[in-house]
């Protein structure tokens, strides 16, 4: 097991400073999002409701009113946009380190040593999820310190268990596309893997915003894996069904057991 | 045009150097076929991609303790080769074994006895030169004796304070010292070498030479690619030569060199006649009254019975050098 260990020891090492910086900034972002909820005057949030373009409205639903919340800004870190965008990528760059290191060589030296190619995999996959752990945790962390902290005395919390079902649903949709990306990593170029996992992703993404607004859409809605993200739901105090769970879990089991095949069957070459 | 072709390429070329009058590459044989297991043993071996053939049946066996050269031109197959022996390649057909490890299916048992350098260390340059070694080092499971690795250090001319330095600001040559540390440092019974001078100075290339010496007596085997046909020459038992995925020469260095004409200059006391019809083998390069310029391939033997009865006042033999078998074997397969 040593071997297998000082690999992802190496990896966690090499990626330590952008998994850092990365956490810190998202728990940065959660107080941030405390002291903007804090600022708001409670009569002041149907006001700001208001103010959403219909298409937002529109999108939001019936969770307009719950997002529109103390509690819901400062839950907004978990679903907006960016920082969605920003944690995928994040997850892509890790979950494709195995087409890197074909590319740079330094497959060859490890793998030209008693260890066997599926640790590459395994490594990956362990990379992926211990940085998935950390960055849902610190945002976490950035939430409970900022609530503690900042929010006044009469403003109404969410709720440890939306919270936790928040992150725990961004997780799991991190993991799902860490595995199409690893999936992408064992048989292609870094750059191949990434920009196709990214314009998936961006496809996926699409295809839910559309079937939410466009019913004719909706047959096909079930293909996105975003479909399973449902954090408007979880808002308005909706628990997160076990189907969504084990949806995102289905995926991110095959793309890593696709990603072990094409491993142990591609050739190492730069 | 002759060549070893595969599956026949052993038996040709005794055949090819007994003719010859080498003797010492049939023994050479002899110590192959013993009980003794070859540190590598390839049979059969094919890499295709698509409709190119990198390697075609590639039948080879290296005996323990010898160093043996892995000459081609580019793209001859030379560094498939070594990736298929290494597993980072999956043969199309054929079989390799180290130390009788199938390379496949015995894999780590197989990889556990070798030092690999590769052509290009793709090394990460945020990290240090210690860092590397420890952590190759640890995936190797293999012991490091810290006299044997500072022993490198100093034989290589890589001092702490280099190895304590980011990879990044290392040069080319000291990447390349790097690398020749990281495959003996575990001192492994056999190393595969892809072109290890490469990047290396003069003064560097000759401290590996000696490290290659020391490695051979201690009984360890090496396995090296090179272009550099006067380094191959210098330090290697045998060479076996690729073109275009072939094997086409496998022969101890000095039968190989008597594959290729000596150069002789005959020097007379006084102006001779240019006899009508040489022995086989012997062929004019120049002719002028009192001086002949000649390539001999084979036995001097008849040459001399042809000067006995000539007024010769000197003669000049200069060695067939590996560079000119190695290079009628280019040019027979570029023509």
């Amino acid at each position: 097991m040593t071997g297998p260990i000082l690999l992802l020891s190496l990896s966690l090492k090499r990626a330590r400073t952008l998994l850092v910086a990365t956490g810190l900034l998202l728990a940065a972002f959660q107080v941030l999002l405390v002291l903007i909820a804090s600022s708001i005057h409670p009569s002041k949030f149907e006001d700001l409701a208001a103010l959403l373009p219909p298409f937002v409205r529109a999108l939001l639903g019936p969770a307009v009113a719950s997002v529109m919340s103390f509690g819901g800004i400062v839950c907004l870190g978990y679903f907006d946009l960016a920082i969605v965008a920003a944690l995928l990528a994040l997850i892509i760059a890790l979950a494709t380190l195995p087409a890197s290191e074909v590319e740079t060589g330094f497959a060859d030296l490890i793998l030209a040593r008693p260890l066997r190619r599926h640790w590459i995999i395994t490594r990956t996959i362990a990379l992926v999820l211990i940085s998935t752990l950390m960055m849902v945790a610190l945002m976490m962390a950035g939430t409970w310190v900022g609530l503690a902290m900042l929010a006044p005395d009469d403003a109404q919390w969410p709720s440890p268990m939306m919270i936790g079902s928040l992150a725990l649903n961004l997780g799991m949709l991190m993991l799902c596309w860490s595995s199409v990306a690893l999936a992408l990593a064992a048989a292609c170029r870094r750059s191949v893997a990434s920009a196709t996992t990214g314009l998936l992703a961006l496809a996926a993404l699409l295809l839910d915003l559309t079937a939410r607004l466009w019913p004719a859409a909706e047959p096909f809605a079930w293909l996105s894996p975003f479909r399973y993200f449902i954090p408007f739901d979880l808002v308005m105090g909706t628990a997160l069904p076990v189907e969504n769970i084990l949806v995102l879990w289905a995926i991110a089991m095959s793309g890593f057991t696709v990603a072990y095949l094409l491993f142990s069957q591609r050739d190492i070459s730069h | 045009m002759s060549k070893c072709r595969a599956g026949e390429a052993d038996s040709f070329c005794v055949a090819r150097l007994h003719k010859l009058g080498a003797t010492d590459f049939r023994s050479e044989r002899v110590r192959t076929t013993d009980a003794q297991t070859p540190a590598i043993s390839i049979r059969g071996l094919t890499k295709q991609y698509g409709s190119l053939t990198a390697l075609k049946d590639l039948n080879l066996e290296v005996v323990q303790g010898e160093v043996l050269g892995f000459l081609g031109l580019n793209g001859a197959g030379k560094t498939t080769a070594i990736r298929l022996l290494l597993d980072l390649l999956r043969p199309t057909s054929g079989k390799a074994f180290i130390f009788g490890h199938d390379c496949w299916t015995e894999g780590l048992a197989a990889r556990a006895r070798v030092g690999y350098l590769p052509g290009e260390l793709g090394l990460y340059p945020d990290l240090t030169g210690f860092e590397v070694l420890d952590f190759l080092a640890g995936i190797s499971r293999q012991a490091v004796d810290k006299r044997r690795r500072q022993e490198l250090f100093d034989r290589l001319e890589l001092p702490h304070s280099d190895l304590r330095r980011k990879l990044r600001q290392y040069s080319t040559g000291m990447k390349r010292k790097l690398g020749l540390i990281q495959a003996f440092q575990a001192d492994p019974p056999l190393l595969i070498l892809d072109e290890p001078t490469e990047g290396l100075d003069p003064l560097m290339q000759e401290s590996f030479y000696v490290l290659l010496q020391d490695a051979k007596q201690k009984g360890r085997t090496v396995f090296m690619s090179s272009h550099v046909l006067s380094e191959v020459e210098r330090v290697c038992d045998r060479i076996a030569l690729l073109r275009k995925g072939e094997l086409v020469l496998l022969s101890s260095m000095e039968a190989s060199r008597q594959l290729a004409p000596r150069r002789i200059r005959v020097f007379f006391k006084q102006d001779v006649r240019v006899p009508p019809d040489l022995p086989p083998g012997h062929e004019f390069v120049e002719t002028f009254p009192q001086t002949w310029h000649l390539n001999v391939v084979g036995p001097l033997g008849p040459l001399l019975a042809v000067l006995a009865r000539l007024p010769v006042k000197d003669l000049e033999v200069q060695e067939a050098r590996l560079e000119d078998v190695v290079l009628k074997y280019y040019r027979e397969g570029a023509s």
